[in-house]
């Protein structure tokens, strides 16, 4: 294998797949990146087999030519030293040559390194995925998607299903949903322009994997691919793969969990809420889960109560647009009701009641994508 | 690289049954594999993974060439999980690891394996987690323990997995090979004993520890039974100065114990099976005083003892007690 590569578009590449690799790992060959050359460009590998990233360096975009001299072939590289090496090369172009024996030839100017590399074949092999059964989403709406419903994963181990988000297309409409079975978040999407019918429901995607997806893409306008096989999925840019491992089982049926009707709808600013919410808490925090209280007054007011007898309490008032139904008393974990108004992400928002032993939901007040589930706090 | 056909050599009947699970398609979902050291546990655990995985298997042999074969023989393959003590015992965190790894799809197919070696070294946490992937076995996952001694297993666990006895090796073809390299007759039985493995014998006849040490064990053995009052006193000046280490000791114990088995044999007239038997008349002398169950009871404490020491006891209040039991 041999090429000649612009340095600057290496070191984003490594940058990329860097932060799939993980020191800590069972399997010694996935300290190790990897690197392969084709006539179309050179792509890089890593992974920590929960996920792997690659990333792809065509040898010419838009006239400007990035890899020249391709020799195909492909090596694994100490990933503990191959980056630090390319930051520090002092030219702008990068040869690298490997010869029979895996030892891998870097020079820059009038610097040389010599890496022994390990074989490729060795590298485990990432599925290839078929564009037929794939859909398209503008990056941001995905990021959206995700940052509306990751946080409501599980942090236990106990049902480690729970530690996901379930994906799935049906009829045309996308949805993620999480539940740490205390709370559940969802976010629909329909579909549009897509010319595949596809529809999966048993997809769960491991949330550490979505943060992680989160933190790596950059927020614009562009599409992403997403393909779903058997054992992993992939979000492709455009030079750019993320593979992630899914979660082995079936996802409990949450449909049934979320109330058709309610009793007691409040119509309220969201963050007037959340702040009061968040105020109230302060006090609450000390109470070991961490409970305010709700209560729904006449002429259109709520009161949010919080109570720690060692320390104090703290009541507020705050104004609803407006309040239909039953009277009620109802109290909730603060955490979890402001993390729910923070994803919903709108001016106004439908909190609608059940009774106070019964799940209650929070909705935006002009579309039902987004919908947020919390189970109430049983207090005497 | 092995291949059954090795293997049927070393392990007929533990070879056949898994062949045959192969061909008759009930590989179960996990094994446990006993059988002392050197018996081929690990060979066969790495054989049968590759049975498991490689695409061009013929019957229940792999092909060895392709990629998967290569890279379970590596260490490499991505969904072959084998977890080893990591210091003296399996830690929690290993069968975490392990857990996690279970509940996520495979990377490369959805089959999935895993080998825990030495899994008596489970501490009893990591041994209760483990017990509930025993229990819920997802479909494609095969686990196999591998133990020198089945009985420090939880028996929960090994109700739960099919038991493959692997047979000792016959220690007198050691013995034979080990006279033939010119190991004089009493050392070639001792060795044969301690190790199942020709060139590991050769290696600890040629040590000067290892004499010394064959003379310290008949030392206190001579001190116990003539001079037990002074029992502590040459365990702190000469035992402990030479076993260091705690493998040393191991072995120290080990040659301790061979004496009382020798003992025993004495009494029951099984010349043949006795070790030491350059020590006869000293056996002899001793047999008048020693009965057979305080052989027994000598036995069960040294196997106490080298407990203690695998659980990190110190050494020497280890042989010190040790000491206070034998010489009663």
């Amino acid at each position: 294998m041999k090429f000649i590569i612009q340095r600057e578009q290496l070191m984003e590449s490594v940058q990329n797949v860097m932060k799939a690799i993980s020191s800590r790992t069972t399997i010694p060959i996935l300290t190790g990146m990897k690197l392969e050359a084709g006539e179309q460009g050179v792509k890089l590998t890593g992974s920590d087999s929960d996920i792997s990233i690659e990333s792809f360096i065509p040898a010419e975009e838009d006239g400007i030519v990035y890899v020249e001299q391709i020799e195909p072939g492909s090596i694994v590289l100490q990933a503990k030293y191959f980056p630090d090496i390319v930051r520090k090369l002092p030219q702008n172009t990068v040869e690298i040559e490997t010869d029979d024996h895996r030892n891998v030839t870097i020079r820059s100017g009038s610097a040389e390194f010599h890496l022994n590399g390990q074989d490729a074949e060795e590298y485990p092999q990432l599925p290839q995925l078929h564009a037929e059964d794939s859909f398209e989403l503008p990056i941001d709406l995905l990021k959206n998607l995700i940052r509306q419903t990751v946080f409501a994963v599980s942090t236990s181990e106990t049902r480690p299903i729970l530690t996901g988000v379930n994906v799935k297309i049906e009829d045309g409409i996308l949805q993620f949903t999480a539940t740490d079975s205390h709370r559940l978040a969802s976010r629909k999407l329909p579909l549009e322009n897509q010319e595949t019918e596809i529809s999966f429901n048993h997809v769960v995607i491991p949330g550490k994997s979505l943060t992680e997806l989160n933190k790596i893409l950059a927020d614009s306008e562009q599409t992403i691919e997403i393909s779903v096989t058997d054992n992993q999925i992939l979000f492709r840019t455009k030079n750019l793969y993320f593979l992630s491992r899914l979660l082995d089982g079936n996802y409990p049926e949450t449909s049934r969990l979320i109330p058709d009707e309610s009793k007691t709808v409040v119509t309220i600013d969201a963050k007037e809420l959340l702040q009061s919410i968040d105020r109230a808490s302060l006090l609450a925090r000390e109470n070991r889960n961490n409970v305010v209280r709700l209560i729904t007054k006449g002429g259109e007011q709520i009161e949010i109560n919080g109570n720690s007898p060692e320390v104090g309490n703290v009541v507020e008032e705050v104004a609803a647009e407006s309040i239909e139904g039953e009277e009620l008393k109802i109290s909730f974990s603060a955490k979890y009701m402001m993390d729910a108004l923070k994803a919903v992400g709108s001016d106004q928002v439908k909190v609608e009641f059940t009774g106070a032993m019964r799940p209650f939901l929070i909705r935006a007040i002009d579309n039902d994508q987004v919908l947020q589930l919390i189970l109430p706090v049983r207090t005497y | 690289m092995h291949t059954w056909e090795d293997m049927k050599q070393v392990q007929p009947l533990v070879s056949k049954m898994l062949i045959n699970s192969f061909n008759k398609n009930r590989i179960s979902h996990a094994y446990l594999f006993q059988g002392s050291q050197g018996t081929g546990k690990r060979e066969i655990s790495l054989l049968f993974a590759k049975a498991i995985f490689c695409p061009n298997r013929d019957g229940a042999e792999p092909c060895h060439q392709c990629n998967a074969c290569k890279r379970i023989h590596s260490g490499n393959h991505p969904d072959l999980h084998w977890i080893k003590p990591d210091g003296q015992s399996i830690k929690k965190d290993q069968i975490l690891h392990l857990q996690k790894e279970f509940t996520y799809t495979g990377l490369e197919s959805n089959q999935k394996v895993y080998i825990v070696e030495s899994a008596d070294k489970m501490t009893v946490n990591a041994a209760n987690r483990l017990l509930k992937f025993l229990e819920e076995p997802s479909k494609q996952t095969t686990a196999m323990l591998l133990t020198e001694n089945s009985h420090a297993i939880l028996d929960t666990i090994r109700s739960r997995c099919q038991l493959m006895a692997f047979q000792p090796l016959n220690s007198q073809g050691i013995e034979e090979r080990l006279t033939g390299e010119g190991v004089s007759e009493s050392n070639a039985k001792l060795l044969s004993q301690m190790t199942n493995n020709l060139s590991e014998a050769l290696e600890i006849q040629a040590d000067d520890w290892f004499a010394n040490a064959r003379k310290l064990v008949i030392q206190l053995i001579e001190v116990l039974n003539n001079k037990p009052n002074e029992a502590l006193l040459f365990i702190n000046h000469q035992w402990m100065p030479h076993f260091k280490e705690r493998e040393q000791l191991q072995r120290g114990l080990d040659l301790l114990m061979f004496w009382y088995k020798d003992m025993i044999n004495h009494e029951l007239e099984r010349e043949e099976a006795i070790i030491y038997q350059q020590e006869r008349d000293r056996m002899e002398q001793m047999s008048m005083t020693l009965t057979r169950q305080n052989a027994v009871s000598g036995l069960s404490s040294i196997l106490e003892a080298k407990r203690k020491i695998n659980q990190n006891v110190h050494p020497t209040l280890v042989m010190e007690q040790l000491t206070l039991h034998l010489k009663r």
